[in-house]
């Protein structure tokens, strides 16, 4: 999985392309936890090219979502496909995690 | 039909899913089924692996898929500890954010995409049966 990090003013974006599984979580939450431990604290996950993800996946998006709201930070998902949105909705995320349909609409959540 | 074997490794999450699409692709399964085998597919590899082997030798996770007549069939054995994934609690996920834990969510979402989920302890080995109609 290749995981592309672009810094912006106040927030950053992940554009993340390939499979997040329990093979690739590990190298995602390092990048992750990177970037909020240098003062980050909003973040935007760009999951346009995300062909897959599983529980190991969600583990680290829950994570760093508990992480960030005890500094009043902010995180948001966007561009996913429908079979990758469903397994958010199946896991109940969708009910504490703001999911936007495009990348300019999470830009005005986060 | 399809069977193949997979070392105790998660780097093998990639063989497992080449294996799955191409068979998939040949009987005609659509891609978003295709997706949600995979993912049940993987939770359970991905269980047997982190838990099953508390030894440092090389096993071996055998898989065989079969697609008939609209019925989607994955049998996984493997000979590590004891482990029947149909005993596992479910996890609560109308709870409050605070009180969600990391964990859990594997064995919801292989139930969740399958039909039928049975558990055999047979000759010292784990034999899981996934069924999904298609």
């Amino acid at each position: 999985m290749d995981i592309t990090e672009t810094k912006h003013d106040y927030y950053s974006v992940f554009r993340l392309n390939g499979r997040l599984d329990s093979n690739t979580a590990t190298g995602f939450e390092q990048k992750l936890f990177e970037c909020i431990e240098n003062g980050t604290q909003r973040l935007i996950l760009d999951f346009q090219d995300l062909d897959y993800i599983s529980s190991a996946g969600l583990r680290v998006i829950l994570k760093a979502t508990k992480n960030l709201k005890s500094a009043e930070g902010k995180l948001v998902l966007c561009s996913m496909q429908d079979y990758v949105k469903e397994v958010f909705e199946i896991s109940g995320f969708d009910s504490f995690l703001p999911i936007e349909a495009t990348l300019d609409e999470a830009v005005k959540t986060v | 039909m399809i069977s193949f074997a997979l070392k105790n490794n998660l780097s093998e999450l990639d063989a497992l899913c080449d294996h799955l699409s191409q068979f998939c692709q040949s009987c005609g399964v659509p891609k978003r089924q295709t997706f949600e085998i995979n993912l049940a597919l993987d939770e359970l590899f991905t269980n047997i692996i982190s838990h099953g082997f508390p030894d440092e030798n090389e096993h071996h996770v055998h898989v065989t898929c079969d697609n008939e007549e609209g019925v989607f069939k994955i049998t996984i054995e493997d000979d590590g500890i004891p482990f029947n994934p149909t005993d596992a609690p479910h996890p609560n996920l109308k709870c409050a954010f605070k009180d969600r834990e990391i964990g859990g969510l594997g064995i919801h979402l292989i139930r969740s995409y399958m039909d039928r989920i049975e558990y055999t302890r047979k000759d010292g080995k784990n034999v899981l049966i996934l069924t999904k109609n298609l």
